[in-house]
């Protein structure tokens, strides 16, 4: 075990989270993170268990999740695996494809809302363009966020992660909880 | 003036507000323009050009005089159209484009001097002497003939956006909107209803109509109340939808706080991008007006939006008043107003054949001829066959007809259709695909055809949807045939405005038609015309139609214009969403950037990434001091840099290595595992693109590295290449840039360094060579990447950790090397060592450079084919003779100026003799003066010459060496040991 401290994307020594009315937004600094591609010709895997989502899609189960990226493409998400090498895992479980770490590449952001899926629905809408009939519970898209590139999963109707380039955590913070923050200061 | 009865007011609330100065009250409901008529306010603004005195002619967002300074201090904000402010208590608003008072603006000289500011008078005066233009004429124009002014101040309050999507998007809440969203709503289709009013009902609210048999409000209260009820709707008042862009994508503006006095905590405008997939476009239509002698004065506006005042806002301009009217439609104003009390002096109608529709005197086959009454209307001139006689009247209703609000629907470049019998231009079908008008916006302007035309236009597009949808059982409405005269301006010899923000009159367009500014575009470029902010909504139809008369053509055949997005000016603000400062853009901070700030370290932008630019200490006095003491450690101990922006590619596949050496210039396929090369790729021009290092981690796995500036296009291009040039290639790409803090250990005791934090790694050299690269663990398991590679001509490495422990791994090797010298450096030493070495970086691949001219034509393998390698070796470029060299001032006191062009000693400086420029220039503490790399004609040949470095710019003439490009170490020993 190594005696260098990490730090989250955000900086500080903890995870960052805050409250806001019916929103929290939280750092998932634990959260492992590996892609997952097939050779050419090979075989979809069903890695740890998982059957891997098609497009457009986030699945959930045995302990991990997956969200398609591109055509014979998947991000595997690893719960509280950021400290070890999830990447090595998902190779293991999945030999013939190439595996790629990508923990650090990203900051996850939680959002979870404590009024149902109206909040969430809400911010979304300041954030993304995404379609929200067509958004529901098991979703998951790249898009546009600020000027960055996200992925958004919704993971269940009152919650929804995003996923942002590591290094421009602290700029993703900023547009989501100013959002969150528009969203309760709204005029009347 | 006290408010005649009824309206939609609250009487039961008074607000303050001022104008100029002066105070007065209003009610919730009230416009600032209601509010001032209620007031006996007439006198509003000043014109653009002549500083005309002018009052409102209009009562919704078509306003082109009543323009105000809104609010004060930070917040104040020009050319906000009085019409469209709701009013609030403590509302301050200022006129504008004055000296002096509104009543005696002294620029109302220039009303005096209009003959010589003709149509085009810009074009034609001020030509000489020519340095005038810039230094007095533009300058005392532009101070002359303007709109309001700017605190200069910045803005104080927050913005946001947001994307919506809807099966139906209906513009406008009027008739045919209210009508049209009912339709959808109820059929359970995702609507959104949007209009730039703060309250639904569009022009049901100017009229006296009653809707089976009862105000035509109630009809909008109660559906509001079932439009509250319906999930699927989503009515959004006070939004302005501005632009129809591609793909069904509208942008639109909420006023979230406009009627606030200050926003508080919510945002101010919303930038809203809606995504339809069907569009009903109810935007109304806008009255027009009839051009006549001095019909700008203030007092005189449009009869539709007198009609407005009377019965939504219960004031009229004057106790006294008149119409003129081409149609129908001025005697219903007649007689709203009769109505309410207001004495009707006339209904001055053009058509011989009129008949009085109430108890008012009429004038028929009359026109107003000339007005009185510079600061408000007095008296009009009546001319009735050949005979004028003038009432006495304190305002004038003009109808000259409508024009259907096309704006939308021209902004894909649809041209609007003329309509011989609306006598008016409609959109044109299918502009914008998925949109249809309905209502007034399509000629179906009585209440009637407006909401069954709303109702059926939104079927039709549900229909198309696979929605369907029952038409709503309507409301009995009046029907009158909408029928509109083809009557433009009254001949005559005084100035008749056209229009009136932009201060054009029908003697322009007739001077326009003499100097054979005749198509519709020289018209409005000569003329200014539908230029203004209003972008000639009252004015454009009416312009054409006097051009058509001039020159006997029909209006058809004179043209159109077209409308472009905003339909209605948009703050910048609200573009830019909100974010300034900071977060003006994202921000990309590297793994150790808390480490580096608490270091006190000077960050420098470098794309969206915050690099640590140097690292000054106590008691150094300049940047310079720093990077020396950077550098010289560097090479005398250990420099620690976080290169982690260099852009990395995770390559993988059993193809990985033929891919590569399609991507490179230089073979990659054969490179061993356990080891790096470095790599040079061309664009399909032959030109040099990008250079980074490829490390081979195993038989099927890569990991390529960057510029920092390429490291997204050189990815994209990659995927390009992967999936659409060789898609047959076993090879899968993935960024890992962000994954992996790299840190750059650099130095004579990089080694040493870097044997106290690896997991037992043998780092000899025979073991770890220059170029080797390997997977290890360091600080007791953690698993990490090492490259031996070089950018300073020093022993180094680049040592890569997960992101999240780069912080704590440059603390460690900085608190571990101590006695070693260890120091960190920042981008402005990585510079000076990187020239130092000759190293290429991106100021000398700039995209105009190939392989041969920076030395390393070599690489580009002829055993292979790569992108770009056959174009490198064409004629053109083979016969390039600029290579890289390096320079050093023959006086080493002088600076060498990077951007400097070079010239061959004595000779004549111009583009015929130029022989090269600098590309890169530094102080190098190692050598002790600047110096600096730049491509020269033949300059491998000319190593020793001494040459001219010529930077006009700075009148600099500069005698430099031409030296090779290595300034250290020039055998690479100390890279190798």
């Amino acid at each position: 075990m190594t005696d260098l401290s990490p730090i989250p994307a955000l900086g500080g020594s903890t995870a960052r989270l805050t409250k806001i009315g019916a929103l929290t937004l939280a750092e998932n600094a634990g959260l492992g993170l590996a892609s997952l591609a097939l050779r050419r010709g090979g075989a979809q895997p069903v890695p740890m268990g998982l059957a891997l989502p098609g497009p457009g899609l986030w699945h959930a189960g045995n302990g991990i999740a997956a969200f398609w990226t591109g055509p014979g493409q998947w991000m595997l998400e690893g719960a509280d695996r950021a400290e070890e090498d999830f990447a090595r895992a998902v190779k293991l479980a999945a030999p013939d494809c190439s595996v790629t770490e990508q923990t650090d590449g990203f900051v996850a952001l939680e959002v979870v809302s404590s009024a149902g899926a109206a909040p969430i629905e809400r911010l979304c809408e300041k954030l993304v363009n995404v379609d929200l009939g067509r958004f529901g519970p098991g979703s998951a898209t790249r898009t546009g966020l600020h000027h960055m590139t996200v992925f958004v999963i919704r993971r269940a109707e009152d919650r929804l992660a995003i996923l942002g380039m590591r290094s421009l955590a602290g700029s993703l913070w900023h547009a989501v909880e100013g959002a969150a923050q528009h969203l309760e200061g709204a005029a009347t | 003036m006290t408010r005649l009865s009824g309206g939609l007011i609250d009487r039961s609330e008074r607000l303050s507000f001022t104008f100029d100065g002066k105070s007065f009250t209003g009610h919730p409901g009230d416009t600032l323009a209601s509010a001032l008529l209620a007031n006996d306010v007439r006198l509003m603004g000043r014109s653009f050009k002549y500083h005309r005195p002018r009052g409102v002619v209009a009562a919704g967002s078509e306003e082109p005089n009543a323009l105000v300074e809104l609010r004060a201090g930070p917040r104040q904000e020009p050319n906000t159209r009085a019409t469209m402010a709701e009013l609030y208590d403590g509302l301050v608003a200022n006129s504008q484009n004055r000296v002096g008072s509104l009543e005696r603006d002294f620029l109302a000289v220039n009303d005096l001097l209009s003959p010589f500011f003709a149509a085009g008078f810009y074009y034609k005066t001020f030509m000489w002497p020519k340095a005038f233009w810039e230094k007095l004429y533009e300058p005392m124009i532009r101070k002359a003939a303007g709109l309001g002014s700017l605190s200069m101040l910045p803005d104080p309050d927050s913005y946001d956006k947001g994307f919506l999507h809807c099966d139906l998007l209906v513009i406008g809440a009027g008739a045919a909107g209210l009508a049209a969203a009912l339709t959808a709503a109820r059929a359970g289709a995702k609507v959104i209803l949007a209009d730039e009013d703060f309250r639904l009902g569009g022009r049901l609210m100017a009229e006296s109509h009653t809707l089976d048999d009862a105000p035509a409000m109630d009809w909008v209260a109660n559906l509001e109340a079932e439009f509250a009820s319906l999930p699927n709707l989503r009515v959004m008042r006070r939004t302005t939808v501005f632009g129809a862009f591609d793909h069904g994508i509208f942008g639109a503006v909420e006023r979230v706080s406009d009627h606030l006095a200050t926003p508080g905590t919510a945002v101010r405008q919303t930038l809203w991008r809606i995504t339809a997939k069907r569009t009903v476009l109810a935007a109304g239509a806008t009255e027009r007006h009839i051009p006549f002698a001095n019909n700008d004065r203030p007092g005189i506006m449009l009869a539709g939006a007198m009609r407005a005042y009377a019965n939504r806002w219960a004031v009229s301009p004057a106790q006294t008043v008149a119409i003129f009217t081409s149609g129908d439609d001025g005697h219903r104003t007649a007689l709203d107003l009769s109505a309410k009390g207001v004495t009707i002096a006339g209904v001055i109608d053009t058509r011989a054949d009129a008949k009085a529709l109430g108890k008012y005197p009429l004038f028929a086959g009359a026109v107003v001829s000339d007005a009185k009454g510079r600061l408000g209307l007095e008296r009009i001139a009546v001319t009735r066959e050949g005979q004028t006689s003038w009432l006495d009247v304190g305002a004038l209703g003009v109808a000259g007809g409508w024009n259907p609000n096309v704006h939308l629907a021209s902004h894909h470049r649809g041209r609007p259709l003329w309509d011989d019998a609306l006598q008016a231009f409609l959109p044109e079908p299918g502009a914008v695909p998925g949109l249809t008008a309905a209502g007034a916006a399509a000629g179906q302007g009585s209440t009637a055809a407006a909401l069954a035309s709303g109702a059926a236009v939104a079927q039709a597009a549900l229909a198309e949807l696979g929605i369907t949808a029952a038409l709503p059982v309507l409301p009995r409405a009046e029907d009158a045939p909408q029928r509109q005269a083809a009557f433009w301006h009254v001949p005559g010899k005084g100035r008749a405005w056209v229009d009136f923000q932009n201060d054009v009159t029908v003697k322009d367009i007739k001077l326009a038609h003499l100097e054979n500014m005749r198509p519709v575009e020289h018209l409005k470029r000569w003329t200014t015309l539908g230029m203004a902010t209003d972008q000639g909504k009252t004015a454009n139809v009416t312009a054409l139609a006097v051009m058509a008369e001039l020159t006997g053509r029909t209006i058809p055949e004179t043209g159109t214009t077209i409308f472009r997005p905003p339909y209605t000016g948009v703050a910048l603000s609200t573009l830019g969403q909100g974010d300034t400062g900071t977060h003006f853009r994202p921000r990309r901070l590297t793994p150790t950037h808390d480490w580096a700030s608490a270091q006190g370290a000077v960050f420098v932008e470098v794309g969206q990434w915050m690099r640590a630019q140097y690292f000054p200490r106590k008691g150094e006095k300049s940047w310079r001091e720093t990077v020396d003491r950077e550098v010289l450690a560097t090479r005398a101990g250990v420099g620690l840099c976080d290169v982690t922006t260099l852009g990395k590619v995770d390559v993988q596949g059993a193809d990985a290595g033929e891919f590569l050496n399609r991507v490179y210039a230089n073979a990659m396929a054969s490179l061993k595992v356990g080891m790096v090369r470095y790599g040079l790729m061309l664009r399909e021009d032959g030109h040099a693109y990008d250079d980074g290092t490829c490390a081979r981690l195993g038989e099927d796995h890569y990991v390529v590295t960057t510029t920092t500036a390429q490291a997204g296009p050189v990815y994209r291009h990659m995927e390009f290449c992967r999936q659409c040039l060789w898609p047959e290639l076993d090879v899968q790409l993935i960024s890992t840039t962000d994954a992996w803090a790299q840190i750059s250990v650099a130095g004579p005791n990089a080694r040493k360094l870097l044997e106290r934090v690896v997991d037992g790694f043998d780092l000899s050299n025979a073991a770890f060579p220059f170029m080797a690269c390997s997977e290890l663990t360091v600080c007791g398991g953690l698993r990490a990447r090492l490259f031996r590679i070089s950018f300073s001509g020093e022993l180094a490495y680049e040592i890569a950790v997960p992101a999240r422990y780069g912080n704590a791994l440059m603390a460690r090797m900085i608190e571990r090397g101590a006695d070693l010298g260890a120091t960190p450096y920042g981008t402005e030493a990585l510079g000076v060592l990187r020239i130092e070495k000759g190293h290429a970086a991106g100021n000398e691949l700039n995209g105009q450079t190939t392989a041969q001219m920076l030395g390393m034509g070599k690489m580009v393998s002829t055993k292979k084919d790569a992108i770009g390698a056959v174009m490198s070796r064409r004629e053109g470029l083979l016969a390039e003779t600029r290579v890289l060299v390096g320079l050093q001032p023959v006086d080493p006191t002088q600076p060498v100026t990077a951007g400097s062009h070079l010239f061959a000693q004595g000779a004549e400086q111009k583009t015929e003799t130029d022989q090269g420029w600098i590309t890169s220039a530094c102080y190098s503490p190692h050598v002790g003066s600047m110096i600096g790399l730049g491509f020269l004609t033949g300059g491998a040949a000319r190593m020793g010459e001494v040459i001219t470095a010529a930077n006009p710019l700075q009148n600099q003439q500069i005698a430099l060496r031409v030296v090779p490009t290595h300034f250290v170490d020039p055998e690479g020993g100390r890279l190798r040991d």
